[in-house]
């Protein structure tokens, strides 16, 4: 039996179109929200880890109640017990904010292990797992591509891969691994509708970073035009030296 | 390329949130599973039978109807349903309306209680495959004046005569066919192995070519006396679980008529002829702002009508305005969609052609789109004008 923590972030759609109005993301404008994709991979590998050993999964999110839809996309496919951290005062936590909540809801869910993406669509900061492992003072294992229910892990690297095993507490980050989430049934998300959400605040120390400010990516040059059958020797040669494509 | 489904209007907004986890369920599944195969499913005419199982699995089957295993789904939630696989393909949407409204609703709604025990929860977790048959070849639009039938033989009935393009007729496991006893329509269950049944593929389709025809053929078939269904009598029997798929193809149209639209806008805005993209032209532009005009009238209409069906204050006629309408504006949006992408319309790269095919179909089945004037017509002037001495 084992008790999993899965981490799972509400991120952009990551086709959604990104719009900075006053140096700021404008999340109205997002038209649509959905788990962030590392994040599913952990959650399967934490489905497949229960059904094979037994035990039970809390889903946990942190975020204003839009988040609340990952939780019930979670319900959906069987988790019961689903948390949601915020509080209403909150902006722009750093990074040691975050992991510190979330790890005193990891705490409260009285989990061995936890398990998340290795980083999150949106941030991309990477930080979250190492960190909260650090907290808890637990095992930490990244980029994690295949699992097993006897806590064996697999993580490639550009040389080969390495297989490890771990005792608990232990966080795992998860990398893209072959089993993309299941899909809900109706029966499921029938019962999703009665799922209960807790949501919690928390203590969180003051943040050490200001944020600034957001931009958007710099516009791309335009593109250079050759035409002729004159010009390949010269295009050759850039695509040679200068893009170093052949 | 990401679908975007055109919804001007946001009516999906009005949808609660399992309505739609239902819809990104199906519409991801359609992604995933049913647009990397359809071509292949086309130019071979079969239905996967993967797909029967996905179906089964996703729990969509029979979704409005309750209890015996069935989903209990809201109609506007089969609705939405049926507008995402008909997204995929018409075939699909067919073989999901016919088992769901037109298999397992008369059972549900006329059978016995053994009958729901017997076929209900096999039928709506995809294991068992249903059919109806109605049509027979001398008798489409007024199956009022079939010849198939029935004869109680004291221990058994007797059932003679043939039905025609019949929906999932060879891959089923049970057929719902009327046939008339003692000059009256009723409903029989006939099960694949019954005496006397066969159900040989009907071939050379050019349109709903991912979707099993059938005929049906009945030779002294003998069937237990409880395989007739109880709780109906006439034409209402077929007529009720019409109303049903029916209600159902009027959202599906949508789905078909959305993906021309879709492919369409993206076409017309990558292809450059005369130095400008020809989404830039005028002319262009007036052929995409008529289809999300009607698309979203159709929208109106489904969604106002599938309101009316959970609230039970729908009429018949509401439904035929519906079917009718939006078969019709879809199947035009996919022939002005062929249009836009020029050659490459008729295509297999894209999904246009298989559209436009489809919903010829889907114009002629669940009533003709004039049977479904001449409703309308009756509801007008109380003037029947179906039929008259000659
Ligand atoms: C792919 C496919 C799948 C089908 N699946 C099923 C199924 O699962 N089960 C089933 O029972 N049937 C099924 N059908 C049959 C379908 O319901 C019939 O084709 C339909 O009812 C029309 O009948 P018909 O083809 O005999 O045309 P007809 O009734 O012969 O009509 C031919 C034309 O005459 C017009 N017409 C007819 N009567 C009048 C009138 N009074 N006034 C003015 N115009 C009139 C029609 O509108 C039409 O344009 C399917 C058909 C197709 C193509």
């Amino acid at each position: 039996m084992v008790e999993i923590a899965v981490l799972l972030k509400q991120v952009p759609d990551t086709n959604a179109k990104i719009v900075v109005v006053n140096g700021r993301v404008d999340e109205s404008a997002i038209a649509s929200w959905v788990t962030s994709p590392y994040d599913e991979y952990a959650f399967e590998a934490a489905l497949q880890h229960t059904e094979a050993a037994g035990g039970s999964i809390t889903a946990i999110t942190l975020g204003p109640a839009r988040a609340d839809k990952v939780l019930k996309d979670a319900a959906a496919l069987g988790v019961t017990k689903l948390v949601r951290i915020w509080q209403d005062d909150w902006q722009d936590l750093d990074s040691n904010q975050v992991q510190s909540a979330l790890a005193n809801a990891v705490t409260a869910a009285g989990a061995d292990l936890v398990y998340c993406g290795k980083q999150s669509a949106d941030r991309n900061q990477g930080s979250t797992g190492p960190g909260i492992a650090e907290i808890l003072g637990a095992a930490c294992i990244t980029e994690v591509s295949e699992s097993d229910s006897a806590g064996s892990y697999l993580r490639p690297t550009a040389s080969g891969s390495e297989r490890v095993t771990v005792s608990s507490p232990a966080v795992v980050t998860f990398t893209k691994t072959q089993n993309e989430l299941r899909r809900p049934n109706v029966r499921g998300i029938m019962m999703a509708k009665r799922a209960q959400i807790e949501v919690v605040g928390g203590d969180v120390s003051a943040s050490q970073v200001n944020f600034n400010g957001h931009s958007s990516p710099a516009q791309k040059p335009p593109g250079k035009t050759y035409e002729g059958s004159d010009s390949v020797p010269e295009v050759v040669g850039l695509l040679r030296d200068e893009a170093k494509v052949l | 390329m990401v679908y975007e489904a055109l919804d001007f209007y946001d009516l999906d907004s009005q949808l609660t949130d399992e309505e739609i986890m239902v819809r990104d369920m199906v519409r991801g599944w359609v992604d995933a599973e049913v647009l990397p195969k359809i071509e292949k499913a086309c130019s071979e005419g079969v239905f996967p039978d993967e797909w029967r199982v996905a179906l089964g699995e996703m729990g969509v089957l029979g979704a409005p109807l309750e209890g015996y295993g069935c989903p209990g789904l809201s109609y506007v939630a089969y609705g939405v349903i049926c507008r995402e696989l008909e997204r995929g393909d018409s075939g699909l949407r067919s073989f999901a309306s016919v088992q769901g409204s037109l298999a397992m609703y008369p059972i549900w709604d006329f059978g016995s209680e053994e009958q729901k025990q017997k076929y209900l929860p096999g039928m709506a977790s995809g294991d068992l495959i249903g059919c109806f048959g109605l049509t027979e070849p001398d008798y489409g639009s007024n199956p009022g004046d079939m010849i198939t039938k029935a004869e109680d033989k004291g221990d058994h009935f007797l059932l003679n005569g043939a039905k025609m393009w019949i929906t999932n007729g060879t891959i089923s496991d049970l057929a719902v066919v009327w046939a008339k006893l003692d000059g009256v329509i009723r409903g029989f269950i006939v099960e694949t192995g019954d005496e006397g049944y066969s159900a040989p593929e009907m071939t050379g389709k050019y349109s709903l070519k991912a979707s099993v025809t059938s005929e049906l053929v009945f030779q002294d078939c003998k069937i237990p006396k409880d395989r007739i269904l109880p709780g109906v009598k006439g034409l209402k029997g077929p007529f009720s679980c019409l109303n049903n798929a029916r209600f159902g193809i009027s959202w599906g149209a949508l789905g078909a008529a959305q993906a021309c639209f879709s492919s369409a806008k993206e076409y017309s805005l990558s292809r450059i002829q005369f130095d400008h993209p020809i989404a830039s032209y005028q002319l262009v532009q007036n052929k995409l702002a008529w289809m999300l005009r009607e698309i979203t009238k159709g929208q109106l209409l489904a969604f106002e009508l599938g309101r009316k069906k959970d609230n039970g204050s729908w009429i018949p006629e509401h439904i035929s305005l519906a079917k009718m309408n939006n078969v019709d504006i879809a199947l035009e949006i996919a022939r002005e969609a062929r249009d836009i992408h020029g050659a490459n319309g008729i295509l297999d790269e894209y999904c246009i052609m298989r559209h436009m095919a489809n919903l010829e179909s889907v114009k002629t089945y669940e009533g003709t789109h004039d049977i479904h004037n001449l409703i309308l017509g009756r509801h007008i002037t109380g003037i029947q004008s179906f039929t008259r001495s000659l």
